[in-house]
């Protein structure tokens, strides 16, 4: 097994929610503590709290680890201790390797000065030796679009210019260790598509990844595990789907924390009645939901919700009324059941599927935990719902011309599309 | 002492590894200067210029001073060199607070900012040194050898304000109040050194204390062996070496060592 290229042992980083200093009494102890270097301080004090707590993950080269989590659970944080700009209070990180870290691109950037200027500044600052970005100086302008430009001051760059020659230069890095934040956010799709090649390639060339995203898709697409944190804690470190179903369910979480969501259970069945967490597009499902009696109301109806998890967006909504079958009275101790049959005409991707009970004030007396739902479908490029596509295509005019391409155009296509 | 004799040298090669951002980041600086405004490296030489005029009045028809060599000449050198250390050091003061995005995004040693502050007033002072010549010319004044002593005095001043520079830009980072004190400190330190008159003139008690300022032996160094063709007087000097170095090694260390707390301040 080859050594790990990350590994975060056990950290803790406090952060202080007051003001930094009140006063010079609490200013000269912490500078004089600051100095005395190896004993450090790890209790909390005051307002501080854990914005790391007790965090550990390894991550081989070769290998691409997800950190995903609500605002402020501690993503950047992690990041940030990573590459040593702030220190753990306790446990260790350590990372071997020339590290890259695509942290705020154009951070490095000086307005008054030209493109140029800039890029040796930038590559310089990433740790890039002068005679290194000479050589890719061409290819890292080609990436950004901005050849035309490159003697402008980028002070008259449009914000995307800027961000993208920024990504340029930290994507010809040549690192043991990438480390990304949030950064595909820029620039326009097709520059974003750029991104994610070059990300992807970079998994594929043997380094170790850690990248921190809201991006769903953007995290399945590239990482084999992902960590999931809330609150600087470890909610899960878990292979993709399933630490993004560990997600979803702290998503709804925030929303629906008071609602005892173990008291209705959601089940989804195959045609043949078998359970099933993975469907083809467009294959009928049947979502079985069990319910105890919430404890306030006397009719209840419930809702099906379907949560695309890759961008986060409500992709169904309806409630069992909607559907056609009228409330229920249940008495105390008793217990519902609510079958659902649709049709999974949803798009490639992962999705959680819940039912709340509803009761007849139209409040939510009780949620279920989103099931994970896979769906699978070869034929788009990009979909959001399943159109079951079919196509047919052949030439007008000459008759000569209506013939299949021969077997190395087609591996030539074949390559093509894949690179 | 083995743990400061492994800071010593983490930070010696984090310097060398981080040597062509250095280099980039003071061709930053110059490039920035160049291009914001008219006159460019012309700053560097007018300052102290505007300067020596002015004192000449004042030293030469207002309060006569007797001075060895003639007065634009002693002016202008204690103003050149003192102006490397003053500016050196306000630009490192906001050295780090002023690149705060960078110090919170994106690791490399943070005394790079700080050093880069003091290569470009460095790249200031040879500018400036040109006029130095011009005024020599005019005076008929001829250096001799010990103008190879030069080279030495300029790596005790760099030393002093590189160790200087590293406290005041990390004191600034964790209390912004420094930057303004500091400023008053820089006024009063000129009028403490030999920079525009000798600081022997002041003479009792306060002109004991004054004794102690290591900048004094550091620009009389330069007067003797560029104007003079003197060597320096060794006592005060090998004082002034040893605080500079003194004052450098544990600026660094400190620095170093409250480095990773920047990130929390910027």
């Amino acid at each position: 097994m080859e050594q790990p290229a990350i590994v975060f042992d056990r950290v803790w980083k406090k952060f202080n929610r007051a003001q930094r200093f009140n006063s010079l009494r609490d200013l000269v102890p912490a500078m004089v503590s600051g100095l005395v270097r190896r004993r450090r301080d790890d209790e909390l004090h005051g307002k501080e709290f854990w914005a790391l707590h007790d965090v550990s993950f390894e991550v081989r080269p070769g290998e691409a680890l997800g950190i995903i989590g609500p605002n402020g659970a501690g993503k950047s944080t992690a990041l940030k201790v990573l590459t040593r700009i702030l220190r753990a209070d306790r446990g260790a990180s350590k990372v071997r390797g020339r590290v890259g870290a695509l942290v705020e691109i154009a951070a490095g950037f000086h307005p008054d000065l030209t493109g140029r200027e800039n890029v040796f500044m930038q590559g310089a600052i990433m740790g890039m030796r002068r005679a290194e970005i000479l050589r890719k100086f061409d290819e890292i302008v080609d990436f950004a679009g901005v050849a035309e430009f490159i003697d402008t001051p980028v002070k008259r760059y449009s914000n995307g210019m800027n961000a993208r020659l920024g990504f340029a230069v930290a994507a010809h890095l040549d690192p043991d260790v990438l480390l990304i934040d949030e950064v595909l956010s820029v620039g326009d799709l097709q520059f974003q598509e750029k991104c994610y090649e070059r990300m992807k390639r970079f998994a594929r060339s043997g380094i170790a990844i850690v990248f921190v995203s809201h991006n769903l898709s953007a995290i399945s697409m590239l990482c084999d595990r992902v960590l999931v944190l809330r609150q600087g804690r470890v909610e899960a470190l878990a292979p993709t789907h399933n630490a993004i179903t560990v997600y979803a369910t702290l998503v709804q979480d925030a929303k629906v924390a008071e609602l005892s969501r173990h008291e209705v259970i959601v089940r989804m069945l195959d045609a043949h009645g078998a359970r099933v967490s993975e469907v083809e597009a467009g294959a009928p499902i049947t979502v079985r939901v069990t319910a105890t009696r919430p404890p306030t109301g006397k009719f209840f109806h419930a809702e099906l919700r379907v949560l695309h998890l890759e961008s986060g967006t409500s992709v169904y909504r309806s409630t069992s009324r909607a559907a056609g079958a009228e409330p229920l009275m249940l008495q105390p101790g008793g217990a519902m059941e609510i079958v659902w049959s649709l049709t999974a005409n949803l798009g490639r991707g992962h999705y959680g599927v819940s039912c709340a009970i509803v009761n007849e004030h139209a409040q939510w007396v009780a949620v279920s935990a989103p099931a994970l739902l896979t769906v699978n479908e070869r034929r788009s490029e990009q979909a959001v719902v399943h159109l079951d596509a079919r196509c047919v295509v052949r030439a007008l005019q000459p008759e000569s011309a209506m013939r299949t391409c021969t077997e190395d155009e087609q591996s030539h296509l074949t390559r093509r599309a894949l690179t | 002492m083995r743990a400061v004799t492994r800071d010593f040298q983490e930070m010696l090669s984090e310097q060398w590894e981080y040597r062509e951002l250095l280099y980039q980041m003071t061709v930053r600086d110059l490039l920035v200067r160049y291009k914001q405004t008219i006159m460019g490296f012309g700053w560097a030489v007018f300052m102290p210029l505007v300067n020596t005029v002015l004192f000449s009045v004042i030293f030469t028809r207002v309060a006569r001073l007797d001075t060895d060599v003639p007065y634009p000449l002693f002016a202008y050198t204690g103003l050149l060199f003192w102006n490397f250390f003053a500016s050196s050091l306000r630009f490192a003061v906001i050295s780090l607070s002023g690149n705060a995005n960078l110090v919170t995004k994106i690791y490399f040693p943070r005394e790079i900012f700080p050093f880069s502050a003091i290569l470009v007033c460095l790249v200031d002072l040879a500018v400036g040194a040109t006029i130095l010549i011009a005024l020599m010319i005019y005076y008929h004044v001829r250096p001799g050898p010990t103008l190879l002593v030069v080279p030495l005095l300029l790596l005790i001043q760099t030393l002093f304000t590189a160790g200087v520079g590293l406290l005041i830009a990390m004191a600034n980072l964790f209390l912004r109040d420094i930057k303004y004190v500091f400023e008053m400190v820089l006024m009063i330190w000129m009028f403490a050194t030999s920079v525009v008159y000798p600081v022997e003139l002041v003479g009792g008690k306060l002109g004991t204390i004054l004794t102690m300022n290591p900048m004094t032996p550091i620009l009389d160094g330069y007067r003797a062996t560029i104007l003079r063709g003197e060597l320096p007087a060794f006592g005060p000097l090998a004082i002034a070496a040893a605080l500079a170095i003194v004052t450098m090694l544990v600026g660094w260390l400190v620095f170093h060592r409250a480095e990773y707390q920047f990130a929390e301040y910027a």
